[in-house]
């Protein structure tokens, strides 16, 4: 389903993203960027989708349980806030002191996104859900803005 | 700096194999590359990599030839007619491959996912592990 948005991505091209995240380390911010983009990795990583009924939020957090992603919504703008400790479990500290690093490519530390989502939201009504590392938020949509089927009467 | 994609194509079988079965190739280049950190430890090589929405079914671990390929499918649950308006993930599968040193025990490598996240432990050979030598005095 997210595979549909790439016809709206100009600057997509079939295995162009290497390509491009090379250049972009050679020569960043010569284009202007839009002021809310992030950079490619950000964690975690959000996709928003929505049906006639909810918007849903799609917050791929993986390593992460329930209690250590806040979620909080205000004025639209949704934030995820939370830490990812990769050594975090007990002794983890003393080992990793041991260890030889190869790739260290996994985001760690304290983190925070926001997202600005669609009006006619019910906060009062959200929910949300964590699976597989995915923590998805249904946010139903205001009864008034629901799609609705107009009769026409015959004159 | 990475000017190749992580995606090495080992040999020329290799090339030969991918274009004339299109099918499996264009499926691997719609993938995206799980991150990963990788290190070693009490001997073993760990790999950690970020999978999130694949459950234990749909990851697979492989070793063929010295590359050690890790593919897996996100199940997602979604509700009919979903629209996105919004995606940073854009791939409903992660693939990636590395290639293995030959003191890697293949058959003992293990696997593990927990909430999205895999840890795979590569075992060193046994005569590959670090000895105590004894001096002996002269």
């Amino acid at each position: 389903m997210f595979g549909d948005l790439r016809r709206f991505d100009s600057e997509w091209a079939p295995g162009g993203d290497w390509f491009r995240r090379v250049f972009d380390e050679m020569w960043p911010g010569l284009e202007a960027a839009d002021i809310r983009s992030v950079p490619r990795g950000s964690f975690p990583r959000i996709n928003v989708a929505r049906t006639d009924e909810a918007v849903r939020v799609y917050v791929f957090a993986p390593g992460l349980s329930a209690e250590e992603l806040e979620i909080s919504l205000q004025d639209n703008v949704l934030t995820v806030s939370g830490r990812r400790d990769a050594d975090a479990e007990p002794g983890e500290a003393e080992a990793a002191a041991r260890r030889t690093l190869f790739r260290r490519e996994r985001a760690r530390g304290e983190f925070s996104r926001s997202v600005a989502l669609p009006d006619g939201l019910d906060p009062e009504r959200a929910e949300a859900s964590f699976r597989q590392g995915i923590c998805e938020v249904v946010l139903p949509k205001r009864e008034e803005l629901k799609p609705r089927r107009i009769t026409i009467q015959a004159a | 700096m990475p000017v190749f994609p992580v995606e090495e194509v080992s040999d020329m079988n290799e090339v030969i194999k991918r274009d004339t079965s299109r099918e499996p190739a264009e499926r691997r280049s719609d993938a995206a590359l799980p991150a990963v950190d990788i290190f070693e430890e009490d001997n073993a090589l760990h790999l950690i990599a970020d999978m999130p929405g694949v459950r234990r079914e749909s990851l697979t671990v492989e070793v063929n030839d010295n590359v050690l390929s890790l593919e897996g499918e996100m199940a997602l649950e979604m509700p009919e007619g979903l629209t996105s308006i919004y995606a940073e993930v854009r791939s409903q599968r992660y693939a990636r491959r590395f290639t293995l040193s030959h003191e890697i025990d293949v058959d003992a490598i293990r696997a593990s996912i927990d909430n999205g996240v895999v840890h795979l432990v590569l075992p060193k050979k046994e005569t590959h592990r670090p000895r105590r030598i004894d001096v002996r005095a002269a």
